[in-house]
């Protein structure tokens, strides 16, 4: 029978009235991230959404778009994927910059720019990731691309196991990366939501008969494989030769086998379960790594951290990395190996080639910034 | 632009307002904590970014469900009587043979932390279960307290499942196989250790106890033990070890469903109580660590936005290479402060990364053990909170400072092996 | 699965408000304030 002074009942109101009211002002903020984003595709692009590929994906958060570029002249078929995770993004700006300048005389293109929309929502816990990126575009309007987490949204799958089993193998990975794209490949038609969205990429590859895939990432600059190339046994003869031309073009990258015992990321099990070539790309991206500092916009665009040089001059990294990592050099890095793999395909795939036409050279890139060559867009909204 | 400015002052200011706060204020935890967090923020120009708050506090949403579930099912427990009537089975049974009775303890305490990597749960459950047992074998408080810490932590690295070193692989892409040799190694000296050291001269000194214990022992038999008083702890153990081993075939329930359920089966075990008032009692009890969690997750957030997290990681790696493990067995359970997981993450994937040239697999083991002491760190220290409360004892530091030897141990233990990582792969594969 | 932790998620608030009522201490009110945040908001599916 414990007596409740009045002023007790007054101050739990009140504070439970605070906690509403924070409540709705970060959810207020939350939800700005629902807003996709919009995209100019450049002539031809045809414009379908990946449930086309697993219908039951239609009215569900983890579909998104897929543009499709038809050449003329008939050849192979190239798939471009950006945002597998959203931190990453000069793998979202890569793909962006393909669907917006391309023409595609011979062969298809295919470019899905945020490839897993659902990880796009949201931000994860605990990275003080900013939420939206900028680019002053010539006319004086500005894109927008939303800096999202490295995982699916709690919101569209939880709770989460304590450990995710990877259904086709068996193995055994700490339960939060179940919501990893790039841990569920091949995905499972009825599974979580992540891995149902992975079946469907692969159901795409499949259908479309993609003979080339990009899957386009960002890595910490302190994890060993960083500016690097992962490419799948069937794709190792032609990773080998666009290695050797990069160089020769002045941009080193490794080249990586893909594991065999790494199961449920792209290099891996597209060209286990289907016929393509996969190649998986990285380039060095301080804004997600664990040694960075001020966390904001400006590091995302800039790479510039003190951290990151400190740790630099201790030998720690695995970038050449000198005082910044552009986002236009990030860009302008993935853009040219995909240039340099497409004009290479035919090589190893006669018959199959594909030319793409208006993409933007490596010092363009460099020079002009990644903002040159993105569209202006509709103005949708005020962010 | 120095390397200490502004950086070191953003870290020294957080530090000591949340110092400020707890220790001179005598505000609780989790206050001094958010308020250290919004003064970081406010002093890094970012005002009060109730976002980075929120969204940093929910880093462990799934962690005060598990904490709140667990506590539900450890008052029904005590609500039903099973505890105290369990504790004087285990006397009656093992009081004559007192290293294995300190054995058997160490690892009944355990077993809930291999089965769910968390030492709160190890804690809140099978130490809930052992305290009153070594207690009333004459074993003091304070150490009796501590060998449950202590196992609880062994437990949680133990395999099969050890969250922090599923954390430390995620950051490496490393997966989860071929732990279960090198995290025994880490743990099961450490764990007969702690019961040789802890409790074993006072359970042998006790001698079986005398008539005391006995009118003691029948007390706590007043609810007699029989298999339907003890439904919640098969109902919890099936829950468990079903999604362990048949993952496949099981529901994926997850922690807090299967205490909640295991709670709810209490009320089918013949004692009668109130739910309500259980369950009420329950959350007051948890929601000072609930409320700790909030402030730690707000906490970090604010540092890696305002750049002290790059500061703290990059300051560590800079120490000489001959002090890396001395800084490997202080700054990760330091950091522990602010969380075990969060060392883990923040701390150990760094770490792993500088030590390649080793066994990575062993260096992980040892690293998570290492991280794993972050639990016996205050403010937070969760294990040591919840084994002081088991014990009924409402300062948790008489727990902490019976760790202190055992912690020392472990570290250097977690050091030996990661010196001597390829040696100790090789004898194990 | 989603559905029984949202209820899950719901009885630990009404719990937690309701230790909250019953608080005479005005700091360990504050601390369940703290806690009831992220709790209404999950069981919101917010974030």
């Amino acid at each position: 029978m414990m007596r409740q002074p009045a002023a007790s009942w007054k101050t739990a109101i009140l504070l439970l009235l605070l906690s509403l009211f924070v409540a709705f002002v970060a959810a207020r903020d939350f939800r700005v991230m629902n807003a996709p984003d919009v995209f100019a595709p450049a002539e031809g692009f045809a414009r379908k959404m990946l449930s086309e590929y697993f219908p039951p994906l239609k009215g569900t958060t983890a579909d998104t778009p897929v543009f499709i570029r038809e050449g003329k002249e008939p050849g192979g078929t190239v798939l471009i994927l950006g945002g597998t995770h959203p931190v990453e993004s000069a793998g979202i700006l890569a793909a962006t910059l393909f669907l917006e300048n391309a023409s595609v005389p011979r062969g298809r293109l295919i470019v899905i720019p945020n490839a897993n929309a659902m990880a796009l929502t949201h931000n994860s816990p605990q990275e003080g990731h900013p939420q939206r990126i900028h680019f002053a575009l010539k006319d004086g309007s500005t894109r927008v691309f939303r800096y999202g987490s490295r995982a699916t949204n709690f919101t569209d799958e939880w709770p989460f196991p304590e450990i995710y089993v990877h259904p086709a193998s068996g193995q055994k990975l700490s339960g939060k990366e179940r919501s990893n794209l790039n841990r569920c490949y091949p995905g499972v038609p009825d599974g979580s939501m992540t891995e149902r969205l992975a079946f469907a990429i692969v159901e795409l590859i499949r259908k479309e008969k993609v003979d080339l895939a990009f899957d386009l990432h960002e890595a910490s600059p302190e994890y060993p494989v960083v500016n690097a190339i992962v490419a799948h046994e069937r794709s190792m003869e032609l990773a080998a030769i666009v290695t050797m031309e990069l160089e020769g073009l002045g941009i080193p990258i490794r080249l990586e086998p893909s594991p065999k015992n790494l199961r449920g990321l792209s290099h891996r099990e597209w060209g286990d379960s289907t016929d393509v070539l996969p190649i998986l790309m990285e380039t060095g991206n301080p804004s997600q790594g664990r040694l960075r500092g001020r966390t904001d916009e400006r590091l995302v665009l800039t790479g510039e951290d003190k951290a990151y040089v400190k740790a630099a001059a201790l030998g720690r990294l695995f970038i050449p990395y000198e005082g910044n990592q552009l986002i236009a050099y990030r860009v302008a890095r993935h853009v040219t190996a995909i240039r340099v793999f497409v004009e290479n395909l035919e090589m190893v795939r006669p018959g199959k080639g594909v030319t793409l036409e208006g993409i933007p050279q490596y010092e363009e890139i460099l020079k002009q910034g990644v903002e040159a060559f993105l569209k202006p867009v509709p103005k949708k909204r005020e962010v | 632009m120095s390397w200490i400015w502004p950086e070191g002052l953003y870290a020294a200011v957080m530090i000591g307002a949340f110092a400020a706060g707890a220790f001179r204020l005598k505000l609780p935890i989790a206050i001094a904590m958010s308020a250290a967090a919004v003064i970081g923020a406010l002093l890094g120009g970012e005002g009060i970014p109730i976002r980075h708050l929120v969204e940093g506090a929910f880093g462990y949403i799934d962690t005060i469900l598990i904490i709140a579930s667990a506590m539900i099912y450890m008052k029904a427990l005590q609500k039903t009587g099973l505890l105290e009537s369990l504790a004087a089975f285990v006397i009656r049974k093992f009081r004559n043979s007192p290293l294995w009775l300190s054995f058997g303890l160490t690892g009944i305490v355990m077993i809930p932390g291999m089965i769910t990597g968390s030492s709160t749960a190890a804690v809140l459950t099978a130490g809930a279960l052992v305290a009153p047992v070594m207690m009333r074998l004459n074993v003091p408080a304070d150490r009796a307290g501590a060998l449950i810490a202590m196992a609880a932590i062994y437990g949680m690295i133990a395999p099969p499942v050890n969250i922090p070193a599923m954390i430390i692989g995620g950051g490496i892409d490393m997966p989860y196989v071929g732990f279960a040799g090198p995290l025994l190694a880490c743990t099961l000296p450490l764990a007969a250790y702690s019961a040789v050291t802890l409790v074993y001269p006072y359970l042998r000194a006790s001698g079986g106890g005398g008539e005391q214990l006995e009118q003691e022992l029948r007390r706590m038999e007043k609810v007699p033990l029989s298999a339907r008083l003890l439904l919640p702890v098969w109902v919890l153990v099936v829950l468990m070890a079903g999604e362990q081993f048949f993952p496949d075939v099981w529901p994926a329930l997850g922690l807090p469903v299967d205490f909640v359920l295991a709670a709810l089966s209490a009320l089918a075990s013949g004692s009668r109580f109130d739910p309500l008032e259980a369950a009420t009692e329950a959350v007051r009890d948890s929601l000072p660590v609930m409320g700790i969690l909030m402030g730690v997750g707000m906490f970090i957030q604010i540092m890696t936005l305002i750049g002290v997290q790059g500061f703290v990681v990059v300051s560590a790696l800079a120490l000489p290479s001959f002090l890396i493990y001395l800084a490997i067995a202080t700054t990760v359970p330091l950091f522990g402060a602010i969380s075990a997981f969060g060392a883990a993450s923040i701390l150990g994937v760094p770490f792993v990364l500088a030590l390649l040239g080793k066994n990575t697999i062993v260096v992980t083991a040892a690293v998570s053990l290492i991280a794993g002491l972050g639990d016996l760190m205050p403010p937070t220290a969760l294990a040591g909170i919840f084994a002081a409360q088991v014990i009924g004892e409402d300062n948790y530091f008489v727990v902490l400072r019976r760790c202190l030897v055992p912690g020392l141990v472990t570290a250097v233990w977690g050091i030996i092996l990661i010196l001597g990582a390829n040696g100790v792969a090789a004898v194990l594969y | 699965m989603t559905f029984v932790y949202r209820l899950l998620v719901l009885v630990i608030l009404a719990l937690v408000i309701r230790c909250m009522f019953r608080e005479r201490d005005f700091w360990k009110q504050a601390t369940a304030a703290l806690v009831v945040v992220p709790l209404v908001l999950r069981l919101l599916m917010i974030k």
